[in-house]
Order: structure tokens, then C-alpha cells, then sequence
């Protein structure tokens, strides 16, 4: 019975701890929701079931559809670019006799080094602004008129992928890496013995070992890039600078819908329905690995 | 031994995880009014020196740290019978949210814009000033800065200064400015070339096209929380707004906007008195003028104004009432507007400081005086929370899309119902 106990009480200040960092504000978010807390009744809120769930469902109005497409778009569109981009890097890195490779992989981290935030604006204001922004100054120095990047639709999402491209690159870079030097020389020498070229090695020997090294990172990866709010909000829809462009993904849908509501008992409804879609979405992951795994 | 200090540590890290939890004893006092009373204690007429104790009042706020150094020397008049602490608190208004009915954490008053007035009043954290002082006590400020500081019939706020947008311009490229807002198209048409402009704004954002919208008759939502977007007069306001757009730069953000005039790169701005040191430092040879008139409407551009005062929170309204009583009146005597007005330029509301002849002298205070008859103070009303994105939406779409302004201003206002509603 001791033995059995001993366990739990060796990790009870742990799980203690997670439960009341993780555990508890979500437990908390769903009493709320369930509750009439707004500016109206801010300190006498009351019970009111899930009304605000039926509200939650309702706002879900035309605009969601698009924004959930669009949020799987964004997340499959830039996780695929982050992989295949980030795997022919490290490889690329890896080469025989490449000189200062340490010198590349610190300039390539350095994306990773700087606050998101910082980033952002300094790609709104130092690339893309219409007046100021490296990318107009170029066209014009070529002679052509300057286009305002952020405000159609399509060109804001393109600006928006290379952004996350550049911030999300040095995580995979540095996995995919790690990774690559984990492998077995010998696997390679004797592949090459055999007449392999670098296309069959690549196929047969690196990707198949990179995998379980590397999954994880891109599930990680995508439930980033899946809830990502700063760049599509800070590039296109920060209040006082608003470009036209309408790229809401769920987040930052939500955020205009719900957030700036003050209502705090709907807006954790719909974070409880967000949340809800993300363990769905992660039951389904974690199904494609297990299958993978196997 | 292991065991033992796993022991320690574990317990150790789990007083650190309560200690925020817990609740200072005196929390509004500080360690020398602690060593003031702990001397009081120890005194023989204990009870009779602890009448006399100081009442300490705290007043939060987030401001330019000269404003608020301005407030605490004009408050520490009062000492020693009232102690003011004139504190800086980020995120004041978030804070007060969390904070804002429980004594122990929440300051005795607060210093911020008026805007916020109906969301603390809803909430209930506020008492109006006229249980401490008379409405007559206010009859000299600007009559603008009252309504402002008012919600559903209570006076929250004792106004001290108000800011407004002007129109400014660069005197050495600006010879002669334009009078109507036909004038100033023209104008622009015949300046705007080669990466320079006649004339700037952010033409995007609410703050700033509200003067137009307001010019035209409209408005984004009243005082009784009704939103304004697919009325007539602001259909007109945003359609005939869309063709000065045309040349001002597509991301007329504040950076970008500010950067071109203080550049020299654009003749003519509206913006805030924020931007004049800055100008000035620029070396621009800066100008103030009157806002342009609509020709339509024969009214001019006429912008928000942001009336920034104290307000008293319920909490402390009985305990500290003859200490707040004495602030209030030590604020509505003139002196506070004229240190404000000569340490940051701010335009007083009380129109006494205006008989000052440092005030009468500032070109500024004098420009942002005379637009006072001309402005809207920002709705109070909580519901214009949601306003600003939705109309801020409205105007990308239409100035940076090119969208129809009408479908626009419809979808606006069946947005700005919606989410009205989903604040209740």
C-alpha cells in the first residue's frame, strides 16, 4: 500500500503546481463561461447557464467558416514551406567541407533570438510600409509605382507566411539539424558502396530516420502556427493601423468578436469552444503518429 | 539528509506560489507613515495624537511622467494633514477592472481620459464628484469638459486639462492655408508629387476621421449607446473623405504620417499637441491653424476632444471623504492648469488659467482654447469600446480597398448592433 501511495506523494507538489497553472484557469474559464460576467454585472454575476454558448454559436456567423478554411489553409500552407524549406537548409548545413558553419547556424537562429513582436513591427514598418519599406524603395529606385503589400487579401497572407517563415525557420532549422547529426555515417558510406545517389540516400536513409526525431517538433509546430494571433494581428489588423486586408484567422476572428467585448462570460465560451476544436485537433494528430509509429 | 531538503525545497516553493495570494496588512500606507504611527503608539496621548494622524490618499494614473510630477506638487500643498501619492500604474484601466471594488487593493482616485467614465461608473466603482463638491464649484471650467466627465446624469470627473487634434503645417512649404476642404484638395492635387504630400492624416483610424464624420453631421454612436455608421451624414462623410485619401500615403499610419511631416515631407498634418515637441526638434517651422470648413455642411473639421481629469472610486469615498473633498477643491483652483500648461503644454479646462499671461501667451493653448467650441468630447458610453475596430474597419475597407462606402457603412452598423448586444 506504501508503495503504491509513495509515488503520489513525491509528485504531488508537482501535479500541484500544474494543476494550478494549467488545470485550474481552464476549470475557471468554464465557470465563467457560464455566468452573465460583463461591465454590466461585473462583481454581481450570476449564474445563467449556457446562454452564452448559444450566443458563442451565433456569432459564429458567415465570417467563421472562412476563418476556420483559412486558419487550415495557413496552418498546412506554412507548416509544409517550414519543413521542406527548413530540412534543405539543414542539409545544406550539414555538407562535407562547408566552411563557418557555426557562423551560419548562429545567423540563422537569430530570428528566434529577437522578441516576435519586435520582429513584426520592424517587418511592417522597415519592409512592407508603403512610404518607408525596403520593398518599395526598391521598386521605386527600379521605376515602378509602390504597392501597398498588406491591404489584398492574397498579398496580405503571402506577407504574413514569409513573416512566420522567418520566425518559425531556426526552431525547425535547429531540430532537423540535431537530428541529421544523429545519424549513422556508416548507413551512408555503405549506401554510397552500393551505388545509392544522394536522391535514394536522401529518400531511404535520411528521411525515414529523421522522422521520430522530428515529429514532435512539427506537431508542436503546428498547434504554433495553428493559434497564431501576433503576426496576422500585428501585421494587418493592430486598431490604428488597419490595412483592408481581411486574413482573420480563428484567433484573432474570435479576438475582434469576443475579446473586445469586455464580457468576460461569452468570451470564455467561446475560448472553451476554441479550446474544444484544439483537443480535437490534437486527438487527431496523435492518431496519425501512433499509425506512423506502428 | 536528501529527503530533508527535498522537504525544504518542496515547501519552500509552495509558500513562494501563496505569497502572491496574500493580502498586505496596510497596503494604502506607506514604511514612513508605519514609522509615523508606530511613534504616535508610543506616545502618552496615543488617541488624541492618532486624530491628528495625516490621511493618506492615493491616486493612480498612467500618464507623461512630468504631468504627474505637476499633480504631486501641486497636491503636496496639502501636507501634512493629507499625504497624496500620485502613483503610475500600467494597464490603470485593466487594473482597475480587477481591483476596482476592493479597498485594500484599489487606489482613492485615479487620473485618466474621460473615456472611460461610463465602463467604471457601470461597473459601480465610481462615486460622483458632486457628493464633494458643489456643481457650481465647477462653473468655470470649459463647458465641454462637464458632459464629458458625465454618465447617465453624474458628474465622475473633475476635469484638469483637455487634449484635441489641430491642424498644423509646415510654414516654410505652406504659404497660404487652405480655408474650406475643397481649398485643401486642391491643394493637395497640385502638392502631392515625388514621394511628397500636401497633406497627411491617418485616414484610417477612427480618432482621426472622426472630425470629418462629426463635420458632416454624423456620429459614431450617441450618448444613448446607439451606433451611428449607416446614417446619412456619415455615408456623405466617408465617401467625400475617400477622395482625399487619394493622396495621402496608403498606410497612413501614425509612424508613417508623423514621420512624412516631421520630414518635411508633407505640408500640412491633423494630429495631437503630442507631435509639437517632436515637430519642433525636427526644426520645422511649425504653424497652427484653424480646421478647414466642410463646403457641404459649412462647418468645420470637427474632431474629438479627450478631457483628462481626477475621478473618486466608491470605495474611498466614505472613509477619506474630507481628504478627497479638500483635493478636489486644492484642483479646481486655476493653480494646477497653469503649472500643467507651463511644464507640458497642456490646455487647461479651467477657464481662469487662461487670465495667466504665460497661458495667453502659448500658441498652442491658445489654438487647442478656440477649438474647445468646436469639438466632441469622446463618447463615455461603454459600448464605444467595440466602436473604434468596427468603424476602423469600415474606413480600411473603403480608403485602403477602395470598397463602396455605403455597403460598408451598412455592414458596419449591423456589426457594431451585434456586437453591442454581445456585450450585454
Amino acid at each position: 500500500m506504501k508503495k503504491k501511495l509513495l509515488p503520489y506523494l513525491y509528485s504531488f507538489p508537482a501535479l500541484l503546481v500544474i494543476g494550478l497553472i494549467v488545470l485550474f484557469p481552464i476549470l475557471y474559464t468554464g465557470y465563467i463561461s457560464l455566468t452573465n460576467m460583463n461591465i454590466y454585472h461585473w462583481f454581481n454575476y450570476s449564474f445563467i447557464g449556457l446562454d452564452n454558448y448559444v450566443k458563442a454559436l451565433f456569432v459564429m456567423d458567415s465570417g467563421f467558416i472562412p476563418a476556420v478554411l483559412r486558419t487550415l489553409l495557413w496552418t498546412v500552407i506554412n507548416m509544409m514551406l517550414q519543413v521542406v524549406l527548413a530540412f534543405f537548409i539543414a542539409l545544406a548545413l550539414n555538407a562535407e567541407g562547408l566552411r563557418l558553419k557555426n557562423l551560419y547556424k548562429t545567423l540563422l537562429m537569430f530570428p528566434w533570438a529577437m522578441p516576435g513582436y519586435v520582429s513584426i513591427l520592424l517587418w511592417r514598418m522597415g519592409m512592407f510600409n508603403t512610404e518607408f519599406g525596403m520593398l518599395n524603395q526598391w521598386l521605386r529606385t527600379m521605376g515602378f509605382e509602390n504597392i501597398n503589400w498588406l491591404s489584398g487579401n492574397v498579398m496580405a497572407f503571402t506577407c504574413c507566411t514569409v513573416v512566420n517563415l522567418w520566425l518559425a525557420l531556426p526552431f525547425m532549422i535547429m531540430m532537423i539539424d540535431g537530428a541529421l547529426q544523429s545519424i549513422d555515417k556508416a548507413y551512408y558510406e555503405s549506401a554510397t558502396l552500393e551505388g545509392a545517389g544522394f536522391f535514394t540516400r536522401t529518400g531511404k536513409i535520411t528521411v525515414p530516420l529523421l522522422r521520430p526525431i522530428v515529429a514532435p517538433a512539427i506537431i508542436m509546430s503546428t498547434f504554433t502556427t495553428f493559434k497564431q494571433f501576433d503576426i496576422i494581428y500585428l501585421l494587418t489588423q493592430q486598431q490604428g493601423a488597419k490595412t483592408g486586408a481581411d486574413i482573420h484567422t480563428i484567433i484573432t476572428y474570435v479576438y475582434e468578436k469576443a475579446f473586445i467585448t469586455n464580457n468576460f462570460g461569452y468570451s470564455s465560451a467561446v475560448s472553451i469552444v476554441i479550446f474544444a476544436m484544439i483537443i480535437v485537433l490534437s486527438i487527431f494528430t496523435r492518431k496519425d503518429l501512433k499509425e506512423e509509429g506502428r | 539528509m536528501k529527503r530533508v531538503v527535498a522537504v525544504i525545497l518542496s515547501a519552500l516553493m509552495l509558500l513562494t506560489l501563496f505569497g502572491g495570494c496574500a493580502q498586505s496588512a496596510a497596503p494604502a500606507t506607506s514604511s514612513a507613515d508605519n514609522a509615523a504611527s508606530s511613534e504616535v503608539a508610543s506616545s502618552a496621548a496615543a488617541s488624541y495624537e492618532k486624530a491628528k494622524e495625516p490621511v493618506t490618499v492615493t491616486i493612480w494614473h498612467e500618464c507623461d511622467a512630468t504631468i504627474a510630477q505637476t499633480i504631486q506638487d501641486e497636491l503636496n500643498k496639502l501636507a501634512p494633514d493629507i499625504v497624496v501619492k500620485v502613483e503610475r500604474k500600467e494597464k490603470m484601466s485593466e487594473a482597475l477592472k480587477l481591483v476596482g471594488n476592493d479597498p485594500a487593493s484599489a487606489p482613492d482616485m485615479y487620473f485618466f481620459a474621460h473615456d472611460k467614465i461610463g465602463l467604471f461608473a457601470e461597473m459601480g466603482i465610481l462615486a460622483p464628484i458632486t457628493d464633494f463638491i458643489t456643481k457650481e464649484d465647477l462653473s468655470s471650467m470649459i463647458p465641454m469638459t462637464i458632459p464629458a466627465g458625465t454618465y447617465k446624469e453624474n458628474i465622475y470627473q473633475l476635469p484638469l486639462y483637455f487634449e484635441t487634434l489641430l491642424f498644423m503645417y509646415n510654414k516654410a512649404l505652406m504659404k497660404e492655408v487652405p480655408k474650406t476642404t475643397d481649398d485643401l484638395l486642391a491643394y493637395m492635387k497640385a502638392n502631392t508629387k515625388n514621394g511628397s504630400y500636401g497633406y497627411v492624416e491617418q485616414h484610417s483610424t477612427a480618432y482621426y476621421t472622426a472630425g470629418w464624420m462629426q463635420g458632416f453631421g454624423g456620429f459614431i454612436i450617441n450618448d444613448k449607446a446607439e451606433p451611428g455608421l449607416n446614417k446619412q451624414e456619415m455615408i456623405d462623410a466617408v465617401t467625400y473623405h475617400q477622395q482625399f485619401v487619394k493622396y495621402m500615403p496608403a498606410d497612413g499610419e501614425y509612424n508613417t504620417v508623423t514621420t512624412l511631416f516631421k520630414e518635411g515631407k508633407a505640408h500640412s498634418i491633423i494630429s495631437g499637441p503630442w507631435l509639437v515637441p517632436d515637430v519642433k526638434k525636427a526644426g520645422i517651422d511649425l504653424g497652427i491653424a484653424p480646421m478647414p470648413t466642410i463646403n457641404s455642411t459649412n462647418k468645420p473639421i470637427t474632431p474629438f476632444s479627450g478631457v483628462q481629469g481626477v475621478s473618486v472610486l466608491k470605495s474611498a469615498a466614505q472613509t477619506k471623504k474630507d481628504a478627497i473633498t479638500a483635493i478636489l477643491k486644492q484642483l479646481l483652483k486655476p493653480d494646477i492648469g497653469i503649472a500643467l500648461a507651463k511644464a507640458a503644454n497642456c490646455a487647461p479646462a479651467n477657464t481662469k488659467c487662461y487670465d495667466d499671461a504665460s497661458i495667453s501667451a502659448n500658441e498652442m493653448i491658445v489654438a487647442m482654447k478656440k477649438t474647445a467650441d468646436n469639438v466632441v468630447p469622446m463618447p463615455n458610453v461603454p459600448a464605444m469600446d467595440v466602436m473604434w475596430s468596427i468603424t476602423e474597419n469600415m474606413l480600411s475597407a473603403v480608403n485602403k480597398n477602395n470598397a463602396d462606402p455605403k455597403t460598408e457603412c451598412e455592414k458596419a452598423q449591423k456589426e457594431a448592433l451585434s456586437q453591442i448586444e454581445a456585450m450585454k
